[in-house]
């Protein structure tokens, strides 16, 4: 566990980076990259659920954080200013694909495309074990469940649950109120909450 | 003042105290109804959290050089519209240059031009005309000199020594 002293070391070294990259050094903007790549491509992740997407608008958040970095005045953490980035590259990307599928749930579209033609007819010969095929089921059931939230309600609970948000900190990531961040918080748990109470009351 | 559903999500996660978690706690219906739907949003919570927590990303390295590239990329493209920019910059201020000159030399000429068509000019040569046509043989003496008044719009005509007009002059 890091002590507070090493908490202060690291956020001072993540504006010295911060300032190296503002001055052109690619090899600090690696470090930052290095730092943030798992945390950003598991949110991307649980946002699209899709490997290939997720690891694409990684990419592009990355990129973006890049030629925009001589606009980071560190008012806020370094952590929040690239979640910013990550979470409007992914909302505008969730946003044009439901207007390119004609408004059909994103996560449907995905699923038909992932199921092997052949998978009911001829098992696979190593059958996963009881339990790890358990917890995929309730994955797919978590991802489709999620799916079936606005890209504005998944960011919310995504980022409050899995991230430990504060309040204020997804205000400042999504550009809203905290007021709106709170009202999309309710109404997210109010749906998964109806979605998913058989899974979570039986585990 | 808060929404009731501002005030609901801030009670689930614990963000109410004092007097707001009172007033909130006394103005629910059904306080133990409330506390089960706390409960259940709190094992949702949990649900997510073991569920979705770092999805691990494979190939880790390879996406770090994959965002070097594409930076790499893009800020030599950069470099290049930037180049591209300032070479239009040139052409445009050359341009501009070149009109700019032109116009002064257009305005040189249109000087002149309107210069050598001032009234005070042609009398002159008028003047040097006539003398010309004064035949010196019959009129070894004469002169021929024109006055003119722009103002009045007058040109007087002096003739002095003159034996007779050329035949062929009738200020046609």
């Amino acid at each position: 566990m890091q002590t507070e002293a090493t908490l202060a070391q690291a956020d001072v070294s993540e504006l010295d980076l911060v300032r190296r990259c503002q001055a052109g050094d690619t090899e600090a903007f690696d470090e930052l990259v290095t730092r943030y790549r798992t945390r950003v491509f598991s949110m991307i992740y649980n946002m699209v659920h899709s490997e290939q997407d997720a690891w694409d608008l990684a990419q592009d958040s990355f990129v973006k954080a890049w030629k925009s970095i001589k606009r980071f005045r560190g008012r806020s953490s370094f952590y929040t200013w690239i979640y910013r980035i990550v979470m409007n590259v992914t909302i505008d990307w969730l946003r044009k694909k439901r207007v390119k599928g004609g408004g059909a749930e994103f996560d449907d579209a995905v699923e038909l495309k992932q199921i092997d033609p052949a998978s009911k007819t001829v098992p696979k010969a190593d059958a996963l074990p009881y339990e790890t095929m358990q917890r995929t089921e309730i994955r797919a059931r978590i991802e489709k469940a999620i799916a079936q939230l606005s890209p504005e309600h998944r960011a919310v609970i995504l980022m409050k649950e899995i991230e430990e948000m504060q309040y204020h900190e997804i205000a400042e990531t999504l550009g809203c109120s905290i007021g709106t961040v709170m009202s999309r918080l309710f109404y997210a748990r109010k749906k998964l909450q109806n979605l998913l109470r058989d899974v979570y009351e039986n585990i | 003042m808060k929404t009731f559903e501002e005030k609901w999500t801030a009670w689930l996660d614990g963000q109410l105290s004092g007097r707001e978690l009172t007033e909130f706690e006394a103005s629910l219906p059904d306080k133990a109804a409330a506390d089960a739907e706390r409960a259940e949003a709190k094992k949702l919570g949990t649900l997510l959290k073991r569920e979705l927590s770092a999805q691990a990303l494979t190939n880790d390295e390879f996406f770090s050089h994959q965002v070097h590239e594409r930076i790499a990329r893009e800020s030599a493209s950069q470099s290049r519209e930037r180049y591209a920019e300032v070479s239009t910059w040139w052409t445009i201020r050359r341009l501009l240059w070149t009109g700019t000159a032109s116009l002064a030399v257009f305005l040189v000429f249109a000087v002149f031009v309107i210069r050598d068509k001032n009234p005070a000019e042609p009398s002159q040569y008028l003047t040097q005309i006539l003398n010309a046509r004064v035949d010196p043989v019959v009129s070894p003496n004469a002169t021929v000199s024109m006055f003119e008044a722009k103002e009045d719009r007058v040109t007087v005509l002096w003739t002095e020594g003159l034996q007779s007009l050329p035949a062929d002059y009738a200020a046609k």
